[in-house]
């Protein structure tokens, strides 16, 4: 196959097929649950899109009362923020990528009851 | 969409599980701070916990009266776990010396919130030995339900078996 390896040595698609209309085979593990998510994706896909897919297949919300619980994406050991980002923009000719779904707990005035 | 979460009807918890969580919660809370544990095991309908997880140190805010463990170290851990075919099933935290073990409104709030999941309170900042006083709660139909004493042995066994244990931060792990 004329393709290229990525970062973490998978196969990349070759050349000719790195279009506008690459699809993105993306994975969500998120640790409570016994399997991930998957779906595909276009390269405009953005972070956002992916996040709020991962999070409905987990059945999981950010929520937020005396203290703030949200979830991330993360990506090679990085959490991803930048929610506009798109497919195409953060994995380039990847065409496939495994992500994981963390949660965020920001400290408030927590007091056992 | 198939579901991420199948029915656990019962969990089997070794006393090297309980024993290992002890141990560890003392150590790193020292009675001062709450500490806490992972408990990891195959999600299934009889599911054993196989795996301790004991965060504690960069990545972790832990104080009298709260123990957070933040996305860097869930992320740590996810990566160990997964490739292994380990899901988080239950966590345990102490509660120290005066404050009883039952899950506060907070721990009720800001805890992992998925069917089957376990949260479990040790008193006395992990010195109570007696499981049986522990807090022992399931989340079920989008809230946590106490397992009163009566109905303990019948959902939780108290097995043998070894169960690997690991310590972990945002940076990583170590035994």
């Amino acid at each position: 196959m004329n393709g290229e390896l990525n970062q973490e040595g998978a196969q990349a698609l070759p050349h000719a097929q790195c279009s506008e209309s690459i699809d993105y085979e993306i994975t969500v593990e998120y640790l409570p649950a016994s399997h991930p998510f998957h779906k595909s994706y276009e390269g405009n896909e953005t972070v956002a899109t992916v996040r709020a897919d991962a999070m409905t297949f987990f059945h999981v919300s950010d929520h937020r009362d005396r203290d703030t619980h949200q979830f991330f994406l993360e990506f090679d050991g990085r959490r991803l923020t930048d929610m506009a980002e798109t497919l195409r923009q953060l994995l380039g000719r990847r065409h496939g990528a495994k992500f994981n779904l963390v949660e965020q707990i920001t400290p408030g005035a927590i007091r056992n009851e | 969409m198939s579901n991420p979460y199948p029915h656990i009807s019962r969990w089997i918890v070794s006393s090297d599980c309980l024993g290992a969580t002890l141990k560890g919660v003392q150590e790193c809370g020292q009675g001062v701070r709450e500490a806490g544990a992972f408990w990891l095991g195959v999600r299934e309908e009889v599911s054993r916990i196989v795996a301790v997880v004991l965060p504690c140190g960069k990545g972790i805010q832990a104080g009298p009266g709260s123990w957070k463990v933040g996305p860097e170290v869930f992320g740590v851990i996810t990566r160990w776990a997964k490739p292994l075919g380990l899901s988080l099933l239950a966590v345990a935290h102490t509660h120290l010396h005066g404050i009883p073990a039952r899950l506060s409104r907070a721990d009720r709030e800001y805890s992992v919130q998925v069917p089957g999941v376990l949260a479990v309170v040790i008193g006395d900042g992990g010195s109570e030995e007696d499981h049986t006083k522990w807090g022992w709660y399931v989340y079920e139909s989008e809230e946590y339900r106490n397992i009163i004493p009566e109905e303990l042995s019948r959902e939780i066994e108290i097995g043998s078996g070894k169960v690997e244990v690991l310590s972990a931060d945002a940076d990583g792990f170590w035994s």
